[in-house]
């Protein structure tokens, strides 16, 4: 998420306090909405509004990469992918979708310059290769111009898995309604709440 | 026209309570509200909604997102979020001019923004009462703790809050329910530094939030995200406790849709007659009457409707012949702290979203020499806590694939925050004006200037260093401060806190202000100003519950008064 300015939620949040809570668990399964339908639901019908049809498979393939399918489905699955083009569709301001884009095809480039054609098609060890060369140059010290590309595909991709049904109740779990403990043996609840 | 007993003027957090009040009290109550209907339940549309069922995953709509183009003022608070969007006003429907960066939060709906606030109750003190008057800043509030003490238990008893009883002088208890509890990090720290600083405390937060069953409305089920709505009224709200009070009586009338223009004053009799309102749905003007008018529309649409009420005794605004009305803005400045990270507890996690967080009350100038500070006077307190590092981190650190999602798996490391709330003073050169431009409904645009001054800005690095101080001291690492005001830019000015107040204060001369202690204009008689316009200072703690306890007061003199004849 696009962060222009620091507010008192970043502030807090940062702070890593609970005020004003982050995320609530479900009651029952609602009936979604019809944007909420076009942004998520798996359909065969959707198709994407911003990226191409090479463009969606790149960055599906690239956040699969990034949490890939264990023992739970991995971030094709929960639809990582669909996320990526809502939030270029309906989020981002202009020259945000344009330096996404832009961050894209420059993924492509890497990989015909090193492998000879562009990173979908590249082999598997071909594009951990690549991913390993962008992820250390985006989180060296500095963090330069260089980095951003990456670093908010990756960031996207945690936030669109960990936030997706897949991500938040199979992969992790949310906190049930109820009571508040604050101090509980970690082993009661075995891995973290989404 | 029609005539009503009583008009209130706004039906949020004071005017919810002005409408309980007076309703109860026998009183046919018109309620003017500008914004929409926001019907308790109903309306709470994104209510325990998961995050994949917002296209957006609940973002945060910053300055520049699509989403924030409606609120370019709205989104400069990380409130803003796509799940709460419908709770905040469309910004060209309050448009005004700041001169340095002020940020304007409104709600835009029947209850105002007690939907949306962040439910923190803390008591003023004498310490704050007679603040101005001990260091000789404004003018001397005309009221003492004594004088609101028994408004405080009135309000409390109602509108429930939970907290932990510490006999402060600096913070006084209240009509407490259970407190909620601390989690393990917020323990350990709290154990440090309470050893390291035996004058300083570290407690849970005291919230408007139910721990226990009150009046029809159920304990906290800990969902997180109270700002959506409470289908079980279990934070305080107009909607949630003040308005159906109000309703029960049979003498309540809600208009929604309804923006005030001015007040209609009667010179010869001196009373405020009616209240003159645009309707926002058709532009129409219409016109209502009154015995007694309570102004509860916030801050500066109080103020704003004040000075729109020109008459030829009072050319400069209702109530204003002492020229103070629009002046001594103040809010709370905060964005500045510190945090850090605890080491070890990693078999120690919690259950549940608290929507609450600690709070460390002030400790700095309480009146001894061993808190005294040459550098600034009056004080802050921190709100914080402690979490663990969650899936968000994997953002923000290298490495992916399965290595990754096995670490997210688990919760990370325990991290500490404090920030800190700091009080303003109150000073004549922070003003708003009406401008020349009107908005869509043929009202004057406020022009707001509002700056901190030196002694914000001293009291703010001492806020940083003992915050981190005190972190350091509660055994945390890698602890860094962080102050996000820059001068002239967004991220730590004034506006922000949403504590705005001031511009219509309480005193005891009617020369040097505009309400006297029972919140009655000295020039009006039959109007009463019960908002955070009223303020004559801010303290440091979160005010709304002082409004709350004004409102009640305030009702309760004025009741007198018609009794009596004097209305």
């Amino acid at each position: 998420m696009s962060r222009a300015s620091i507010t008192r939620r970043q502030a807090l949040e940062q702070a890593a306090t609970l005020l004003g809570g982050a995320l609530s668990a479900p009651t029952v399964a609602g009936v979604l909405s019809t944007a909420t339908r076009r942004a998520w639901a798996a359909s065969p019908r959707w198709t994407p509004r911003t990226l191409s049809p090479a463009q969606l498979e790149l960055v599906a393939t690239m956040a699969e990469h990034i949490i890939p399918q264990t023992d739970t489905p991995g971030a094709r699955a929960a639809g990582v992918h669909r996320f990526v083009d809502t939030l270029l569709s309906d989020h981002y301001a202009a020259t945000e979708r344009d330096r996404f884009l832009a961050g894209l095809a420059d993924v492509d480039a890497r990989a015909q310059s090193a492998h000879g054609q562009p990173f979908a098609r590249c082999s598997p060890e071909q594009r951990i290769m690549l991913l390993k060369e962008m992820d250390a140059r985006a989180y060296a010290s500095g963090r330069g111009d260089d980095g951003w590309f990456f670093r908010r595909l990756k960031e996207l991709t945690v936030v669109g898995y960990y936030t997706s049904e897949i991500g938040a109740m199979q992969e992790l779990h949310m906190s049930p309604f109820g009571a508040y403990r604050g101090d509980i043996p970690y082993t009661s609840v075995g891995r973290a709440w989404s | 026209m029609i005539t009503y007993d009583a008009i209130v003027i706004g039906s949020g957090i004071t005017g919810g309570w002005a409408a309980k009040e007076l309703t109860e009290k026998g009183l046919e109550t018109l309620v003017i509200e500008r914004g929409r209907n926001v019907e308790h339940r109903k309306d709470y549309i994104t209510e325990h909604k998961p995050n994949w069922q917002f296209p957006l995953r609940d973002a945060r709509l910053a300055v520049g997102t699509q989403g924030a183009q409606e609120y370019p003022i709205q989104a400069r608070t990380g409130q803003f979020h796509e799940s709460v969007k419908h709770f905040f006003i469309k910004d060209h429907r309050n448009p005004y001019i700041e001169d340095k960066p002020f940020t304007w939060i409104q709600g835009d709906q029947v209850g105002g923004k007690s939907l949306i606030w962040g439910r923190q109750v803390y008591r003023w003190s004498d310490l704050d009462f007679e603040a101005n008057l001990r260091d000789a800043h404004a003018v001397d509030w005309p009221i003492r703790y004594a004088d609101l003490a028994p408004w405080y238990s009135y309000v409390e008893r109602f509108i429930g809050v939970s907290g932990e009883r510490l006999g402060l002088p600096q913070l006084p208890d209240g009509e407490f329910q259970p407190p909620m509890e601390m989690n393990a990090g917020e323990k350990f720290v709290k154990a440090g530094l309470e050893r390291a600083f035996p004058d300083r405390r570290l407690t849970i937060g005291r919230v408007a939030i139910l721990t226990q069953a009150l009046n029809g409305r159920l304990p906290c089920h800990y969902c997180g995200p109270c700002e959506r709505g409470c289908s079980t009224g279990s934070y305080f709200s107009s909607q949630s406790s003040t308005l159906p009070a109000a309703r029960a009586t049979g003498r309540l009338t809600i208009i929604p849709n309804s923006v005030v223009h001015s007040l209609i004053y009667d010179a010869a009799k001196n009373r405020v007659t009616g209240v003159r309102v645009v309707d926002t749905t058709t532009n129409e003007t219409r016109e209502y009457s009154s015995r007694v008018v309570f102004l509860c529309a916030s801050t500066l649409a109080t103020t704003r409707v004040l000075l729109n009420s020109k008459s030829a005794r009072f050319p400069e605004g209702l109530a204003n012949s002492s020229g103070v009305l629009g002046r001594y803005l103040m809010d709370h400045h905060f964005v500045v702290g510190a945090s850090g990270a605890i080491e070890g507890l990693l078999d120690r996690y919690y259950q549940g979203n608290r929507p609450n967080g600690i709070y460390i009350p002030r400790f700095r100038n309480l009146g001894d020499d061993a808190s005294r500070r040459g550098d600034y006077v009056r004080g802050f307190g921190y709100q914080g806590g402690a979490s663990r590092e969650g899936w968000a981190r994997g953002g923000s650190e290298a490495g992916f694939g399965v290595e990754l999602k096995r670490k997210l798996h688990d919760p990370g490391r325990w991290t500490m925050g404090l920030t800190g709330f700091g009080e303003c003073l109150p000073r004549a050169d922070n003003q708003v004006q009406l401008a020349d431009q009107t908005d869509e409904f043929g009202i004057p645009l406020l022009r707001i200037h509002c700056t901190w001054g030196e002694n914000e800005l001293a009291m703010r690095k001492d806020m940083a260093a003992s915050a981190a101080e005190m972190l350091e001291a509660g055994g945390c690492k890698e602890v860094r401060t962080r102050d996000a005001y820059k001068e002239g830019e967004l991220g730590g000015e004034p506006g922000l806190g949403i504590h705005e107040m001031g511009t219509a204060r309480m005193g005891r001369d009617p020369r040097t202000s505009v309400l006297n202690a029972h919140n009655q204009a000295h020039d009006v008689p039959n109007l009463f100003v019960t908002d955070g316009a009223c303020m004559t200072s801010s303290s440091c703690v979160n005010p709304s519950i002082t409004y709350m306890a004004l409102t009640a007061r305030a009702c309760d003199y004025a009741l007198g008064e018609l009794k009596r004849g004097n209305l």
